[in-house]
């Protein structure tokens, strides 16, 4: 079953020049995790935030858990909840209370959301600052009482907008767990990031979106197969120029290294040459980290600005 | 199903006023005092300037002061969670209606100001007032409230930024309740700057109080009513072209 299907959906915002959602379509499978990738202004949240009925598409449809975002807000309010880009906490609200106050006033009765709360402080270790005033927290902790606050709700599909941003790789973790638990309780997640290792290891789909148009659409992996011959990457740390390798695949500029997507004949070939010159290169599969550049980057400019 | 869902309705006023009103005013007192010190102190010079002659004047200019100020506070909590902690999106995306919403906020401030509400009417107690004009008082800070709240959603609309928001609301707050007719009588204006004075609705809830606590009628009770209805008529209907729940 579709969780959400969005069709030929557009967004120009007013006195906007370009428009941030060009005729996307997309779908996501109910009770999986789905995340969208893509680079700053991508229109990631603008997507969210009409998939969540805040805002009002310019054209196209989006329905969500079957119901139209549109018409139908009123009754698909009541099964969703967000975790918004760049929310605060309250002042002078503790993380206990902001959790309350979310499940509350979704219905939930007291005795089963004091439950429920403690349990949501304890999924994001902020059990031990429950009860202080969110002010004196630090930046990754208010950012966990934000998700907090959507992880124990009744909704059936969650939006969050990039919930790891600023977390330690160790509370990211505590974030992933917390989705992978949403998910085997059937619920549908759909997620924004910029960590490619997070959009790896949790979406069982996602889609890379450039300038409001899907630029490719799938699980990791066949997302990362899509982008032909380049399977490999070599990482080559001297003795070759650019033009030299451009012969093998694609060349990015990273941090003072040539890298080459590439296809296993190409890696090879590359790795004889290498051995011949006895220059020091790395090989390994690509990662979601390069075909993402490779996708939406500004690979070519990269390049020169390396020459 | 009919009862489920207003419990559920209640509860989700509930919340919203017990965590955005009570919460905070419990955990920071001092806060009221910061928020309510002008009236206070604007009824503390009349009383010290006038030998206490003035004491009623400053009683009802206070309640009109306070009361307006918990309405344009609404307006700054709105814009704040609107724009600036994104609170607003959290409760777009949940079983909220703008309605409970915006009441539970509404409501909130109330909650924040009824201690010096409750100060007012005992100071208005004690100078002798019957029992029937407290009752009348209270009906007035009622119609007013309504009437500034509009007046708070109205701003909160329109506010580009949190900012403006509270800049916006000092300014206001003096232009409706400290410049008009709300300390004194409008009848000591001249006479052609009283019927000016007498279409902003702080002059008509202040003209109202001080007749309820027997200072006299400056102005036909009815009027006053009327004003401060039409006031409030006017600023929702801004309000409803103006405000979205859902943007566009
Ligand atoms: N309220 C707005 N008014 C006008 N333009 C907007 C508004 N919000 C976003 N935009 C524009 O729409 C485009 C998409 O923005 P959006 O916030 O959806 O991007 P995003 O993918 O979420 O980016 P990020 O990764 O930085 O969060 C951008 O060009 C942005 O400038
Ligand atoms: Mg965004």
């Amino acid at each position: 079953m579709k969780a959400l299907e969005a069709q030929q959906l557009s967004k120009t915002y007013r006195k906007a020049k370009a428009p941030a959602l060009d005729s996307l379509d997309l779908e996501i499978e109910s009770g999986q995790i789905f995340t969208m990738l893509g680079r700053n202004g991508a229109g990631k949240t603008t997507f969210l935030r009409i998939a969540s009925t805040q805002l009002l598409p310019t054209s196209g449809s989006v329905t969500v858990l079957g119901l139209d975002a549109v018409k139908e807000a009123k009754e698909l309010r009541r099964r969703i909840a967000i975790a918004p880009q760049e929310a605060e906490t309250i002042y002078p609200l503790t993380p206990r209370d902001h959790v309350l106050l979310s499940l509350r006033m979704r219905g939930v009765e007291k005795h089963e959301a004091d439950r429920r709360a403690k349990l949501a402080l304890e999924d994001l270790e902020l059990a031990e600052v429950a009860d202080t005033n969110s002010d004196w927290l630090s930046g990754g902790l208010k950012q966990r009482v934000i998700v907090a606050m959507v992880v124990r709700t009744d909704a059936d599909l969650v939006f969050l907008d990039e919930p790891t941003i600023g977390l330690d790789p160790v509370n990211r973790r505590k974030v992933w767990e917390q989705l992978t638990r949403l998910k085997k309780a059937g619920k549908t997640i759909v997620l924004t990031t910029h960590y490619m290792d997070e959009a790896e290891a949790l979406s069982d789909n996602l889609v890379i979106i450039n300038k409001g148009k899907v630029m490719a659409a799938g699980t990791p992996q066949s997302v990362k197969a899509a982008v032909t011959n380049r399977s490999t990457r070599v990482d080559v740390m001297d003795r070759f120029s650019k033009s030299e390798l451009a012969e093998y695949g694609h060349v990015v500029a990273i941090a003072g290294k040539l890298r080459v997507l590439t296809d296993a004949d190409g890696a090879r070939r590359l790795g004889d040459e290498a051995v011949a010159r006895n220059a020091t290169i790395a090989i390994a599969p690509v990662t979601l980290d390069d075909v993402f550049v490779d996708i939406v980057g500004e690979a070519e400019k990269d390049e020169d600005d390396a020459d | 199903m009919k009862t489920m869902q207003t419990k559920k309705t209640l509860r989700s006023l509930w919340a919203i006023m017990y965590y955005l009103g009570f919460t905070p005013m419990v955990r920071n007192p001092l806060f009221m005092a910061f928020v309510f010190s002008t009236p206070f102190t604007l009824l503390f010079i009349l009383f010290v300037a006038s030998n206490g002659t003035a004491l009623p004047y400053g009683l009802a200019g206070a309640l009109t002061m306070i009361t307006t100020e918990l309405g344009l506070f609404v307006g700054t909590d709105l814009a704040s969670y609107k724009l600036q902690n994104r609170f607003q999106d959290i409760v777009v995306a949940s079983p909220v209606s703008p309605l409970i919403y915006m009441f539970g906020v509404a409501l909130s401030e109330l909650i924040f100001g009824s201690p010096a509400l409750l100060i007012l009417f005992g100071l208005i107690a004690e100078q002798g007032a019957t029992f029937g004009a407290l009752v009348s008082c209270l009906g007035v800070v009622m119609l007013l409230w309504v009437t500034a709240t509009s007046l708070g959603f109205f701003f909160s609309a329109y506010a580009p930024n949190t900012q403006n928001a509270f800049i916006i609301n000092g300014f206001i707050t003096t232009m409706l309740s400290v410049l008009p007719p709300v300390y004194y009588s409008v009848k000591v204006l001249p006479v052609w700057l009283a019927p000016l004075a007498e279409v902003i609705p702080t002059t008509e809830a202040s003209a109202l109080f001080q007749g309820a606590i027997g200072l006299g009628y400056s102005v036909e009770p009815v009027y006053g009513f009327a004003v401060l209805l039409a006031a409030t008529f006017v600023m929702l209907l801004l309000v409803s072209f103006k405000m979205k729940w859902r943007e566009s």
